[in-house]
């Protein structure tokens, strides 16, 4: 257990600067997920933590020492790789043990520390299998066993699931969590996937470009993104967005009066956010249906509404059919709006 | 099986055919010769009249002149090629770790170099190598040769394991580091295990180079008891009245060793040791 504090981190490879001096403060117990697209540099940042990457300024500090100069071994940190990263010619066991027999810690601790991992991850029957022997799920699994092993300050985890079929990840992503829940050790957690990081995160870290350009708790960047990019980036399905001109209370966009609660100068340029589930059928917005995909428990619209295409998320089933028009009433309580020029919240 | 399968078959079967007998009549030819008696040898018969297997009795016995030494050339040519294969793999075994994986300073470097040496033709070195082992002092000792055959190995060597290094994914040093690895053990409890394949390929490839060895062993060593029985072997050719169905006895016991390595092993000239280390 422990907190980690990186403390305006810059890092450069070549010429390119891919960290512009980030600053987090990481609590005791968190899990904070590090998300963005790629190339945003959160894999970069999770590694110079992990001391497998030089810090080209600034400094990291894990439980209130500053660990730039340590090595990775002496970091007390696990990590877990998307690749998993198991060594091929060791069994199960061997590998998550492999940490425990580098310290030179007795036999009998070593198979009881590693026992006792199995046991919390369901792998017991696996731990005289070799690597190849398991599916990907299982093979997860022994990348996370072999960090629970060590008993870390700190557990890293660069993007786990990327490399399991829709179904595991799923299934993965909730073992992670309940994992989390039970060692309650401090995690930094990298990913892509907004999903992931919306389900599992205590705090989130919206990455773009080597800056973070929101952090906060999962429904406080889906309620109140600080900017366009998170307010694009969370949320699924995207938030739709356009431009308009502010007007009396409303923006003017696409041939038609939207409603907002967020105030803007008079004639100011804007850019309108709203998210698909934010709309009434009713009267307000003329549109016209162009796709329509059920889901079951809920259908998503693909409409036009002058030239742009928008979607609409509904609950249940919807009897619109594609060139049916229908009338949609955003709600106002739930409009964004953005400066057009800066992309900040207004 | 279709007609399209049949013809892709017989297009390989013509190719495959002649290339086995031209692989195959000159060994036939010599085992013909190992099993005729003097008289018959070149008889031109495909299956002599009265096989025998005397000379194989006479080559173990040592009971021809050029023989006297059977023994103690073929331990020699063991020995020194059995050298030569560990030191080259010791070498560059370490050299490619150091420069694949713990990206060694000046590491571009060596690998030039080594492929440089490869531009001068190894005949041209046999000269200024003598004169060096003379110099050493070494003339006329068994470490002349393994030390020449190694100079002569080990830049392929360093070569091929590179290469193979390059392929171990490297995350597995990442986790190992994290893990609490150091240098020394990363080496001995990952990388090791894992090239196996490589380093007994690069192994065999160095004992057979040496084993096979000629010139630099003619040149290097003289007495007959520090001769490999390559040179042994060419000894038999001093004379205008050569005994052949001798000489070829011994060449096919010659041969035999390295053909049981190979067949010793062939599992581990195939890879895949790494399946399952990451997800690919």
């Amino acid at each position: 257990m422990a907190t980690v504090v990186f403390d305006s981190i810059f890092k450069s490879f070549g010429s390119t600067k891919v960290l512009h001096g980030i600053s987090l403060d990481i609590a005791n117990g968190e899990f904070m997920v590090l998300v963005g697209p790629s190339g945003c540099g959160k894999s970069t940042l999770l590694r110079m933590l992990a001391g497998l990457e030089d810090i080209g300024g600034g400094t990291i500090a894990i439980d209130g020492r500053v660990v730039n100069d340590l090595d990775s071994k002496d970091r007390d940190i696990a990590m877990v790789f998307q690749s998993y990263a198991l060594y091929p010619h060791m069994t199960v066991g061997e590998n998550m043990g492999f940490s425990l027999r580098l310290r030179n810690d007795e036999r009998k601790r070593i198979e009881d520390r590693v026992a006792h991992a199995a046991r919390i991850l369901n792998l017991e029957p696996y731990l005289k299998r070799y690597p190849r022997e398991l599916s990907g799920g299982q093979r997860q699994r022994v990348a996370m066993g072999r960090a629970i092993v060590r008993d870390p300050k700190v557990f890293l985890f660069d993007e786990p699931l990327s490399n399991l079929d829709a179904k595991l990840r799923v299934a993965m992503r909730a073992e992670i969590k309940a994992l989390h829940q039970r060692l309650k050790t401090t995690t930094v957690y990298v990913t892509h996937d907004q999903v992931e990081a919306m389900t599992m995160a205590d705090r989130i870290a919206v990455m773009n470009d080597g800056r973070i350009e929101q952090l906060g708790r999962p429904l406080e960047l889906y309620d109140r993104p600080a900017n366009l990019f998170v307010a694009q980036f969370i949320g699924s399905p995207a938030m739709n967005v356009f431009d308009g001109t502010y007007r009396n209370g409303a923006v003017e966009a696409l041939g038609a009066r939207w409603p907002c609660s967020a105030k803007a100068h008079e004639g100011q340029p804007v850019k309108y956010g709203i998210r698909p589930v934010h709309f009434d059928f009713g009267s307000g917005v003329e549109a016209e249906v162009v796709v329509v995909e059920p889901m079951g428990a809920e259908t998503e619209l693909v409409v036009k509404i002058g030239g742009q295409s928008l979607t609409v998320a509904t609950h249940g089933r919807s009897p619109a059919a594609p060139g049916d028009r229908i009338s949609l009433a955003p709600n106002a309580k739930h409009a964004h709006l953005f400066d057009a020029a800066s992309g900040a919240r207004l | 099986m279709t007609n399209r399968k049949l013809l892709s078959e017989a297009k390989l079967w013509l190719v495959a055919i002649p290339v086995l007998l031209w692989t195959l009549i000159p060994i036939y030819h010599i085992f013909l010769f190992s099993i005729s008696t003097k008289d018959s040898a070149f008889s031109g018969r495909l299956w002599p009249d009265h096989p025998t297997l005397h000379n194989f009795v006479t080559v173990f016995k040592q009971e021809h002149f050029y023989l006297h030494h059977f023994w103690n050339q073929i331990w020699n040519s063991l020995w020194i090629a059995v050298a030569a294969g560990a030191i080259t793999l010791a070498i560059a075994t370490c050299a490619a770790f150091s420069i694949s994986r713990l990206k060694a300073k000046g590491g571009r470097t060596v690998m030039n170099a080594a492929l440089f040496t490869y531009f001068i033709p190894a005949a041209f070195l046999a000269v200024p190598m003598y004169k060096a082992m003379g110099t050493y002092g070494l003339l006329n000792n068994r470490w002349s040769l393994v030390l020449a055959m190694v100079t002569l190995a080990a830049p392929y060597a360093i070569w091929v394991l590179k290469q193979a290094s390059d392929k171990l994914p490297w995350e597995l040093d990442e986790a190992a580091r994290i893990d609490g690895a150091t240098p020394l053990q990363l080496f001995r409890l990952v990388y090791l295990p894992l090239m196996v394949p490589s380093l007994v390929a690069i192994f065999t490839y160095a004992l057979l180079l040496t084993w096979n060895e000629y010139l630099y062993a003619f040149l290097l060593l003289s007495h007959e008891n520090t001769i490999p029985l390559a040179v042994g072997l060419g000894h038999f050719l001093a004379s205008d009245d050569s005994p052949w169905e001798i000489l070829m006895a011994t060449a096919l016991i010659y041969g035999l060793p390295p053909a049981a390595i190979y067949y010793a092993f062939r599992r581990y000239m195939v890879g895949g040791l790494t399946a399952g280390a990451v997800k690919s």
